[in-house]
């Protein structure tokens, strides 16, 4: 027992002695793998074999962390706040240090690799590492021990030292080197040096070596994995920045993966290949991947950030358009650019600032542009549901888009409506057997909504869309028909050529029986102009002559959108020229009578003054109000309101157009004389816009002054059973009253307070102390 | 000539109420079975003065196995000359 305990004492020591690095050199004993191998003999015999490795691993851990962890790490902290390119130097000689203890450490490896080969199950820290071999064990316990606590500014360094690397790199590869600069040519672009001193080779050859030796010992992905994607991340992040920000008419897919390719991935190819022995060849491959990754969703990011502006400009953005779909194929940022296309809409189009009609214009944009980016429609129905509700709430809508597909301008919408598909409505049913070709068929995306068919969502063209913002045609059709009434009792253009044809094109889109008052309405024009030429023939024939020939407009009453209503006697002159009329009228339709609108039409009169004659173009009501002046060359304004029985503020505002023309003058307060003599003339005063712009028919505002009749009525009821109240308790005993009534109109306080105001000044209502009360 | 005037008003039957006692329609418009009021579906009288569509009165008419009668009065339906 005491021999065989010797012997093993012995053997242990042979063995410890061979695998200490830096132990016993080697060379001195003869034979030495001999008696190496019969040391280990001894261990076998007595089944202790296992034993080398655990203590060998242990000693090593001890020496990792006692010695080569804080030397390593003396090289940095010693010279911690010295300049970027000290550390680099610094980090030269740490990793020159860690290699040659990674060499020193070889042998003893390549030794324990021979006993252990194949006899005897893994060693329990090789399966904890999870590596095949044991020189693995080694780089892991490196990686793990002293990377494990790293010093401040450890990588801070790093990151300079690639990015100085980087910088050298890209300077020589460069495509345009050199400039017409003096200042430019005599400092380095790679190094910032002065070209005399520059230090270009020597940064590439440091980081060569470094990056050798890294490998060389096992953790040049560990080392520089961060630091290297970091860098590349923020190269990508510049790159596309600069490139394609703000550029939405060029497709740059092809040329920023084309920029991947040789210029990073050059540049990581200069750390990663090149005769490394720990590195796989698949890692840049993988690289590839993340980065191309990274790369689309950089240049995602950046397009997304300006989607809005994309929209805009659409279709000349289209090729961003085509980008941002790729990219959106490759990364899950779709949930991104709705949130940001959303808010990017409420901030800069859904605000009072925003005419209707611009509004409208961005949202047919957008319709077009994400039609292209997602062809199931459904990031369209997410972005622009809040466009529909704030459209909803704005009174001008359906003008706006009645307008814009009737009116000369605009042809983009009138186009549409020349494709002249049916309409698609959201409300229409759909029906089951849907003749789409099953093997075409695509699921909606996940972040569809399931209450909406897909057909309804793909077959919408624009128009349907924009007739969709209120879902009824009749909403539509109505406010059509008011602008046609409008423009017809504007332009009195018999010519109605163009306008059938825009009829046509309407009815094969909201059907026949919607715009039957409309056909109506312009047959009324073409039978007029027949009756005035049938008139007028047989004026011709009996030789009469008018002075002021009279043409009418005779209008179906059921058919036609409510009249704006004035109060106007016509001078008697011109009263017995539409008594004519009626009476030729009468005589060619039996049974028939006409109904003269006074205050409608359009006159074309000359007025003649002492040194001239003027030609006008004007309402009736104008022209009978200057034929009194003709006669008589002062007025009051009483007068005139007794004579031509109209209410003296309507008087007051056409008089106001008569001075802007410089024909009347306000001689004293309410007393207004002919202006015969133009000479030093001048105006005294602007004309009103809305003289000008008048429209024919009943306005929303009209309607809206009867709804504001009922609400008064409710106001006198309160006021006379609770004597005064607050404008808060009137608006909520308002609102009690009317949600129980027909009445459905919305009233802001607001509203009510500048009504109330009104009745105030118009002394039907007293104001005091906070509260309403009626006058005694 | 230079001076002119474009007036606007609207047509209206000259009779003794506003809608057809047949079908409840204005005159100023059409019968149920027209598009287009005025001469597309003008009115006729009877002898007894009473007025219709000459659509509905025609129809009304056809209706009446035996005996013509004014629907509102009636009175044997003549048509006024
Ligand atoms: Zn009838
Ligand atoms: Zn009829
Ligand atoms: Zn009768």
């Amino acid at each position: 027992m005491a021999a065989n305990t010797e012997a093993l004492n012995k053997a242990w020591k042979t063995i410890v002695d061979f695998l200490s690095p830096g132990g016993r050199p080697i060379l001195e004993v003869s034979f030495p793998e001999i008696q190496f191998q019969s040391a280990v003999d001894i261990l076998v015999q007595n089944g202790i074999v296992n034993i080398i490795e655990d203590w060998f691993f242990e000693n090593v851990q001890r020496d990792i962390r006692q010695r080569v962890a804080p030397n390593f790490w003396n090289y940095y902290t010693s010279t911690a706040c010295q300049g970027a390119s000290e550390w680099s130097d610094n980090l030269l000689k740490a990793v020159q240090f860690l290699h040659q203890v990674s060499e020193e450490y070889k042998p003893s490896l390549q030794r324990l690799e021979s006993i252990s080969s194949g006899t005897h199950p893994k060693n329990s820290l090789q399966t904890f590492c999870g590596v095949q071999k044991l020189s693995d064990v080694l780089i892991t316990l490196f990686k793990a021990i002293i990377f494990a606590q790293v010093p401040n500014g450890y990588q801070e360094g790093l990151d300079h030292f690639y990015s100085e690397a980087f910088k050298v790199f890209n300077d020589t590869n460069s495509d345009n080197k050199g400039g017409g600069n003096e200042e430019v040519e005599r400092q380095c672009d790679g190094c910032g040096e002065n070209t005399e001193v520059c230090r270009c080779a020597q940064i590439m050859d440091r980081f060569h070596t470094v990056n050798r030796l890294l490998d060389e010992v096992g953790i040049l992905e560990e080392v520089s994995g961060t630091s290297a994607t970091a860098l590349v991340h923020e190269k990508i992040q510049q790159h596309v920045e600069a490139q394609c920000k703000g550029r939405f008419e060029t497709s740059f897919l092809e040329s920023l993966e084309n920029w991947l390719d040789t210029k990073v991935l050059g540049w990581l190819n200069l750390i990663y290949t090149g005769n490394r022995t720990h590195i796989g060849a698949d890692c840049i491959s993988s690289f590839r991947g993340r980065l191309q990754h990274f790369l689309y969703k950089t240049y995602a990011q950046v397009q997304i950030n300006e989607f809005f502006k994309i929209i805009i400009d659409f279709p000349e953005s289209a090729p961003a358009v085509q980008d941002l779909k790729a990219c959106l194929e490759k990364t899950d940022m779709r949930a991104q650019l709705i949130s940001t296309l959303r808010s990017s809409i409420e901030t800069r189009l859904l605000h009072p600032g925003v005419n209707t009609s611009d509004i409208l214009t961005a949202y047919i944009s957008a319709i077009r542009a994400l039609r292209v980016l997602d062809p199931a429609g459904v990031i369209l129905e997410l972005v622009c549901d809040p466009v529909r509700k704030y459209l909803r709430c704005r009174d001008d809508t359906v003008r706006c888009i009645v307008s814009s597909l009737t009116d000369d301008g605009s042809s983009e919408l009138l186009d549409e409506l020349i494709k002249g598909q049916p309409l698609v409505l959201d409300e229409s049913g759909h029906s089951d057997d849907e003749d789409e070709d099953w093997e075409k068929w695509n699921p909606d995306p996940v972040d569809a909504d399931p209450a909406t068919a897909s057909k309804s969502r793909r077959a919408s063209d624009i128009i349907s869309m924009l007739v969709n913002i209120y879902g009824s045609k009749e909403l539509f059709v109505n406010e059509y028909r008011t602008l046609l009434a409008d423009r017809i009792l504007t332009n009195f253009n018999y010519e109605i050529g163009r306008e059938i044809r825009y009829l046509e094109h309407l009815k094969l889109r909201f059907g026949e029986s919607q715009l039957h008052y409309c056909e109506v309405m312009l047959k009324d024009v073409a039978d007029s102009k027949r009756i005035n030429a049938r008139i007028k023939e047989e004026k011709a024939q009996r030789n009469e002559q008018d002075v002021v020939e009279v043409n009418s407009m005779i209008l179906s009453a059921q058919f036609w959108p409510a009249f704006r209503e004035e109060k106007i006697t016509l001078p008697e002159e011109m009263q017995k020229l539409l008594e004519a009329y009626t009476k030729k009228f009468e005589a060619l339709k039996g049974n028939r009578t006409l109904q003269w609108k006074s205050h409608l039409g359009l006159m074309n009169i000359d007025i003649e003054l002492k040194d001239r004659t003027i030609n006008f173009k004007v309402s009736p009501v104008h022209a009978a109000i200057i034929m009194q002046f003709q006669e008589k060359n002062k007025w009051t304004v009483e007068e005139l309101s007794k004579t031509l029985q109209m209410p003296a503020t309507a008087l007051r505002r056409k008089i106001a157009y008569w001075q802007s023309q410089g024909l009347l003058k306000e001689e004293s307060n309410d007393t207004f004389v002919l202006v015969e003599d133009h000479r030093g003339h001048t105006h005294d005063y602007l004309m009103t816009e809305d003289d000008e712009t008048e429209s024919a028919m009943a306005s929303t505002q009209a309607q809206k002054e009867e709804e504001y009749q009922i609400y008064w009525s409710y106001i006198v009821g309160m006021l006379t059973n609770l004597e005064s109240l607050p404008i808060e308790r009137i608006h909520s005993m308002l609102r009690m009253f009317t949600m129980q009534g027909a009445s459905t109109m919305e009233c802001t306080i607001q509203e009510l307070k500048q009504f109330l105001d009104r009745k105030v000044k118009e002394q039907q209502l007293m104001y005091s102390g906070g509260v309403y009360r009626l006058p005694k | 000539m230079n001076q002119g005037w474009t007036a606007v008003a609207t047509w209206h039957w000259v009779a003794n109420d506003e809608n057809c006692g047949i079908c409840r329609m204005a005159f100023d418009g059409c019968c149920p079975d027209c598009k287009l009021p005025g001469d597309d579906c003008p009115l006729v009288w009877g002898e007894c003065s009473h007025c219709f569509h000459i659509h509905c009165i025609v129809k009304w008419l056809n209706s009446q196995q035996v005996h013509q009668l004014c629907p509102m009065c009636r009175q044997d339906w003549k048509f006024k000359e």
